[in-house]
């Protein structure tokens, strides 16, 4: 096995673990709020919504640099 | 509930708009494998944004309905295909990088996160003039 291909797996899972504990927070929270005032599922969701992009930006850039160092 | 169906509906014609634009610049501009491999990575970038607005709504929707719903379904977000199909967009790049140029496939890939930025940025004021408990004016 090459080095490449471990350095590839690290940059995949570091990034994979950060954005599931980053996804986690986010989503508890929202479902929180939405299951204590329905009405405000529109705003929470539209931020859940940002928040769930930004966190997953940093996984998507993290396999484009696996795939590109493997 | 408004609010997030505008979001989404500005979103996807704001990503339609640059689409369009990267066409005209693959059709009309001799930089043939920069602008292919923009169109790649945007189709892909949009295809994950419209899973991630699905997604997302889904998720919304069963927080709001779980004391109501008789069997209990778990909505999940489904990180997974999105990275997956950004994997492909890499893969597809790789293999063929005489027809697209990697760096802007990646850029590419970025670009559903650029016009979500400067549309929250642009739009963040209407969302937060509304007092709690207020009817959705937006």
């Amino acid at each position: 096995m090459s080095l490449g291909a471990l350095a590839a797996a690290i940059a995949v899972g570091l990034g994979a673990l950060g954005a599931g504990i980053g996804n986690g927070l986010i989503v508890n929270g929202t479902v929180q709020g939405i299951a204590r005032q329905p009405e405000l599922r529109g705003t929470l969701q539209t931020t859940m919504f940002i928040g769930v992009a930004l966190v997953e930006a940093l996984p998507i850039i993290a396999v484009v640099i696996a795939f590109m160092v493997m | 509930m408004e609010q997030y169906r505008y979001m989404v509906n500005r979103q996807r014609k704001w990503m339609f708009y640059l689409l369009a634009l990267f066409v005209l610049g693959w059709g009309f501009l001799p930089y043939r494998e920069i602008f292919s491999g923009l169109i790649l990575g945007t189709s892909i970038s949009f295809f994950n944004l419209w899973l991630l607005q699905v997604k997302v709504d889904r998720v919304g929707q069963a927080a709001e309905q779980y004391q109501s719903q008789e069997k209990k379904k778990k909505q999940t977000l489904g990180s997974v295909s999105r990275l997956a199909m950004a994997a492909l967009a890499v893969l597809i790049a790789l293999r063929y990088p005489q027809y697209f140029h990697l760096p802007f496939v990646v850029v590419g890939l970025m670009t559903s996160y650029i016009v979500m930025i400067i549309d929250f940025a642009l739009h963040q004021k209407e969302k937060t003039t509304g007092k709690r408990g207020e009817k959705d004016g937006s």
